[in-house]
């Protein structure tokens, strides 16, 4: 599962980086929220993943069913913030990429004037 | 009653922000309530300081948990002498800038969210300042971070717009990496609370954790940091992003928002990573503390900071290029004490040290905003602020001048203006430093600090020579200045002399500020986490 989650997050911030490189604005974008979910995996991945027994999880302690791993919920509040504030940021970055493209006619940053 | 008064400046601001917005349908009465807020504001930042850390009876430092939660489990606000000396710099300078933009910035612009967007970049200066928890820190960036994307794309022409997204990407990457750091560092020591941190870093033994990560992921989280105080190697969204948002916004941005950056790197190095014991060897840093990380990279980012802020300031041909680039070289000016006192063992050299940086820091905040808002003056006045265009303004407008005069003056360092005592002290750390090692290295500081102090004054008197002096150009001769502006011209360029004059005050201020930064065992026991012996 560790080894699983670190090439995750490894292979979304090569991502990231790639598009945050490229000319066109709107892969900027999206290399910047691709970058943030990279963060938000990796925060997920913090917390530690480890199995759980079922009397900890009240709902499976309930109801009965298959053993899933659970994690711990404090990286999970974190992640809730970071996705909110990166969807905000994300938005914005849009906007801006729109007007943009009004000025210059062009999504190329190159070719900005 | 001083542990509720810690967040009175915050839902000061919290109030005028909802004032902003209820108030957009009347622009006159949002002026009057953002002046008033700002106001306030500064008010409460002055109850928090006096009642708190200055008066005879004060506490000295006090507590908030949010909620009722005990730390370590909830958001911690704490204001020390640090906090309270950090939020006087962010009141007086948001005070000033607030009134500025009143008379500056045209009406129609002000009705765009102007006022209400000021005020949300106070609110995260406010709570970056005032949180002790290591997550909500890099929130209160984010809301910083939110209301000055805006404000440097505020007025939608082609370059502000790519001025603002270039700032926003390269953000985002820093705030990228603060979370990793951040996220790092919950899974090394178990929490977020800065003073539960620094309590368990200094027995990792104890407490069962590993002290070795800290130092990798405090690179990360300082590299963040100084691309917000805008350091070399991060200094190059500076210009642009200065450059392209409102006058009153730059001076605020140089004079508040990179001290966020600064003070990050002060309170968590100096009061939640000093005790940590972890051994450094690599080439250039060796030592048993994440501060032995510090201080070689801070003084080597903060020398070069000093060079290329100065070189670059020489070459402009607008004022408020040379202002932006004069402010990458004057944080460098700050960063350089940091840096000595990372390297210091604990002593008075270490303090002198945080001492010349926090006194520079109100130092640079008061001169760099006068200067700012004179660059701002002079535009409305004249229509230009290219230096090719302008000439002879001492002549037009003495009190302008004078008040620009006052601002290189205190940049320069002359006394008996508040630079005078920024540059004395950061000398004289540098001076000390030369003595206690007799290195190469101490002796490089001292030269690159003199080399930065003859470039302060080739770019401020070419500055002032090129627009105050010679032949009044045309845009001069027509130009008409406005007494409201330079009526709060004269308010800061005052303030620069009278505290100045009256040095003591500010530097037992600034003193007790250092002490709370390095009174780590202080820290913890105030805030008190409780829990997790053994665990």
């Amino acid at each position: 599962m560790s080894v699983a989650l670190a090439t995750v997050v490894g292979g979304l911030f090569a991502l990231g980086t790639f598009l945050l490189l490229r000319r066109d604005l709107v892969r900027v974008v999206w290399g910047v929220s691709v970058l943030s979910q990279a963060a938000n995996v990796y925060l997920i991945s913090m917390g530690g993943v480890q199995p759980g027994t079922h009397d900890t999880v009240p709902v499976l302690d309930a109801h009965g069913g298959a053993v899933p791993e659970t994690t711990d919920p404090l990286v999970q509040a974190l992640v809730l913030t970071a996705i909110v504030i990166s969807f905000g940021t994300t938005a914005f970055a849009l906007v801006l990429t729109y007007r943009a493209y009004q000025e210059n006619e062009t999504m190329d940053v190159q070719e900005w004037r | 009653m001083a542990n509720d008064l810690v967040v009175a400046p915050m839902l000061v601001v919290l109030a005028s922000i909802v004032a902003m917005l209820a108030l957009r349908p009347r622009p006159r009465a949002q002026r009057v309530a953002s002046v008033a807020g700002s106001l306030a504001y500064a008010v409460a930042v002055g109850a928090v300081a006096w009642l708190i850390v200055l008066s005879p009876d004060a506490p000295g430092a006090a507590t908030y948990q949010l909620g009722g939660w005990a730390a370590p489990f909830g958001i911690t606000f704490v204001v020390d002498a640090l906090s309270a000396f950090m939020l006087t710099i962010a009141a007086v300078v948001g005070l000033a800038a607030v009134v500025f933009s009143v008379v500056f910035v045209d009406r129609a612009n002000q009705g765009v969210f102007y006022h209400l967007l000021f005020h949300c970049l106070l609110l995260g200066v406010t709570g970056a300042f005032l949180t002790g928890d290591l997550f909500n820190l890099f929130v209160w960036f984010e809301v910083m971070l939110m209301a000055s994307y805006v404000l440097v794309a505020f007025y939608g022409g082609p370059q502000h717009t790519a001025a603002g997204f270039r700032y926003l990407v390269l953000n985002v990457v820093g705030s990228v990496l603060l979370l990793l750091a951040v996220g790092g560092l919950y899974a090394t020591t178990g929490t977020l609370n800065m003073a539960d941190m620094s309590r368990r870093l200094a027995d990792p033994a104890a407490y069962g954790i590993d002290p070795a990560p800290v130092v990798g992921l405090g690179a990360l989280a300082f590299a963040t940091f100084s691309l917000k105080a805008g350091l070399v190697p991060f200094q190059f969204w500076v210009p642009g992003a200065y450059r392209s948002a409102p006058l009153p916004v730059a001076a605020t941005l140089a004079g508040v928002t990179k001290k966020v950056g600064m003070y990050a790197i002060v309170r968590v190095y100096f009061t939640v990573f000093a005790g940590a014991t972890v051994g450094i060897s690599v080439p250039g840093a060796a030592g048993a503390s994440p501060l032995a990380f510090l201080a070689p990279a801070l003084l080597v980012m903060g020398s070069a900071s000093i060079l290329v802020g100065g070189l670059g300031a020489i070459a402009c041909d607008t004022l408020d290029e040379m202002l932006a680039y004069s402010s990458i070289g004057q944080v460098g000016f700050i960063a350089v004490p940091v840096a000595i006192a990372a390297a210091a063992p604990p002593g008075s050299l270490r303090r002198l040290g945080l001492v010349a940086a926090l006194v520079y820091a109100l130092h640079h905040a008061l001169a760099k905003s006068l200067l700012f808002f004179a660059t701002a003056a002079i535009r409305s006045a004249t229509g230009t602020h290219r230096l090719s265009d302008l000439g002879g303004l001492a002549s037009r407008a003495p009190v302008l001048a004078g008040c620009f005069f006052v601002g290189s003056l205190s940049l320069v360092g002359i006394p008996p203006l508040t630079g005078f005592f920024g540059k004395f002290l950061v000398f004289e750390a540098a001076a000390r430093q030369f003595t206690a090692s007799s290195g190469l290295a101490g002796g490089a500081v001292i030269a690159v600090v003199l080399v930065g102090a003859v470039l302060t004054i080739l770019y401020t008197t070419r500055a002032w020579t090129r627009s105050f002096w010679g032949r009044r150009t045309p845009a001069v001769e027509g130009a008409t200045v406005r007494r409201s502006q330079v009526a709060v011209l004269v308010g800061l360029a005052a303030l620069i002399v009278c505290l100045g004059i009256g040095f003591d005050p500010v530097f037992e201020f600034a003193t007790a500020a250092a002490e709370a930064a390095l009174d780590r065992e202080g820290y913890v026991e105030l805030v008190g986490p409780a829990g997790g012996d053994g665990a």
